[in-house]
């Protein structure tokens, strides 16, 4: 079974360090989603899982043989049109023309886009249009892996669900391993299998978060819920730097609060030993 | 095929915006009149008269003759530029120390008067094409070399990362990503040069050359012939506007279409 394992993984810029000791493991077809402030090291850490960086320290083993990425801006080429911009990735892998096209067609319209957007260029698209042709382009390669650095953060509320809705749909479909990363919690309590809690200087997993209900099942409920019990964490309050909270929950020990969201049948808050700075997925 | 295409169907509606243009020139034609009318045909003579001339320059053939001429030297000259500065310019824009370097080197170009490098050439070259030539080619270099330059420095590194994660072979970082944008840089800068060329050639040819347009500005300046001056200046730069507007404008348009509309 393939899969994504961070050993141990640590990187600098010059001096200053942004990542130090991550261990993960991504297994096929799970979304983990790392969540942190921003300045956390968490688009490092993506950009070493996608090749752009070379690994300095630990060990990182990419068992996925068709990985994808969507930025954080949608970075189409602006000389193509978004049919050829959603097909860069089958035209580099050698399809025909008629192929790749008829194929970037195809996912264009189940992401939305009509035959007229599809021959406009990016400049002529709206942002959430450009959006879904990002998704798009990573979506038509059929990825065993999908890099996601934050894509949905300049979207209003409503595409952002249609777009996880079209995500999740795909996931379920295929069986693809996301790793996203994200400042927005909900977004990672709406997606995600686990959470990954980072904190800054140097960037570090401090937490992490199981999700026991999938995805697929989670209503708008039950994400405000769980968001509001993730938010109540001591850990998670100190990596966004929010103040310890003064009531009495706020003392409370992680524990506590995983007996009480685990008892639920939601959500299951698991401590970390003491000594580790990741967790295996 | 869909290039020549649209090309050819883009071209009415493309003339009809032309009305707007040809509108201010006409303006300019009277004020031309107007100062004519107040001062005299001695100090400079009516519209009527230079075009009347450049009529008559064209029908015996003198015009088309000269014009190939000059536009000969000024294309060979251009032609060489562009080849030299677009192919320096990308290879400096790999390296950062070579861009570093080529900098100052290109602003002492770029301020070297076009005419300092005329009389270089007269004493390399004479009075042969050589003078027009290396001086259309030295007066276009550093434009062409800077638009090269800039083309492979600013590439967005964000693309690049794109390419690198859907595993782009090297061919297609060229031609999909590479090549559009360089040209995007390139292309205006080309078409700068070409205007440069065109001024200079007149130039290096006036104190140079004994034949082209150049020589024929001389020839009527030393004969203080006004209608000839006038007709031989107007011929110049109706070549250029029509090779401007009817030829490379089109072009521009259709290669940069993916570009936003800017409003002027």
């Amino acid at each position: 079974m393939s899969e994504l394992r961070l050993t141990g993984l640590a990187h600098a810029y010059a001096l200053k360090t942004v990542l130090e000791d991550i261990d993960l493991v991504l297994p096929a077809g799970r979304i983990l989603a790392l969540v942190g402030p921003s300045g956390c090291g968490k688009t490092t850490l993506l950009h070493l899982a996608a090749g752009l960086l070379t690994v300095q320290t630990g060990e990182l083993r990419n068992g996925f043989g068709r990985p994808a990425a969507i930025f954080q801006q949608p970075r189409l080429l602006p000389w193509k049109t978004t049919r050829d911009n959603i097909a860069l990735g089958l035209k580099a892998a050698g399809l025909p023309r008629a192929a790749y096209r008829r194929r970037a067609d195809a996912i264009g319209r189940a992401v939305g886009l009509d035959g007229d957007a599809l021959d406009q260029f990016p400049h002529q698209l709206s942002g959430g249009m450009q959006s879904r042709a990002a998704l798009a382009r990573a979506l038509v390669l059929e990825p065993d892996l999908l890099l996601m650095d934050e894509p949905f953060s300049a979207l209003d509320i409503g595409l952002k669900a249609q777009l996880y809705r079209l995500l999740l749909d795909h996931q379920a479909a295929r069986g693809v391993a996301v790793l996203m990363i994200t400042h927005d919690l909900m977004e990672a309590v709406r997606l995600a299998d686990s959470l990954l809690v980072m904190a800054p200087d140097p960037g570090r997993i401090v937490h992490r978060f199981d999700l026991g209900t999938p995805a697929a099942a989670r209503d708008d409920d039950f994400v405000h819920r769980t968001t509001a019990e993730f938010l109540r964490h001591g850990d998670v309050r100190a990596s966004f730097g929010l103040a310890p909270r003064v009531s009495p929950a706020a003392t409370a020990c992680p524990r506590e609060i995983g007996t009480k969201v685990g008892a639920g049948g939601t959500a299951q808050v698991l401590p970390m030993p003491a000594g580790r700075k990741g967790l295996a997925c | 095929m869909s290039f020549l295409y649209r090309w050819f169907a883009g071209i009415p509606a493309y003339l009809w915006s032309g009305w707007g243009a040809l509108a201010s020139l006409f303006l300019l034609v009277a004020g031309w009149e107007a100062v004519s009318l107040a001062y005299g045909p001695l100090v400079l003579p009516d519209p009527a008269a230079a075009f009347d001339r450049l009529f008559a320059l064209i029908d015996s053939g003198a015009a088309g003759t000269e014009l190939a001429l000059t536009a000969r030297r000024a294309m060979t000259g251009l032609a060489l530029a562009i080849l030299v500065g677009s192919l320096l310019g990308l290879l400096a824009g790999l390296s950062l120390t070579a861009s570093m370097l080529a900098r100052p080197i290109v602003t002492v170009l770029l301020g070297t008067p076009p005419i300092a490098w005329l009389v270089l050439a007269m004493l390399w070259f004479g009075a042969s094409d050589g003078t027009p030539i290396f001086t259309v080619f030295v007066a276009c270099l550093p434009v062409i070399f800077i638009g090269a330059l800039a083309g492979t420095r600013t590439l967005d590194h964000h693309l690049k990362d794109v390419a690198t994660v859907f595993r782009l072979p090297w061919r297609m970082k060229l031609v999909d990503l590479y090549l559009p944008h360089v040209v995007s840089y390139l292309f205006p800068a080309w078409i700068n040069a070409l205007g440069n060329a065109w001024r200079v050639v007149v130039m290096a040819e006036l104190l140079s050359s004994a034949d082209g347009v150049g020589a024929s500005l001389a020839v009527a300046r030393s004969q203080l012939d006004m209608d000839a001056a006038l007709a031989w200046i107007a011929a110049v730069v109706l070549t250029l506007l029509a090779v401007e507007y009817l030829l490379l404008e089109p072009i521009k348009r259709e290669v940069e279409r993916w570009r936003p509309v800017e409003h002027v």
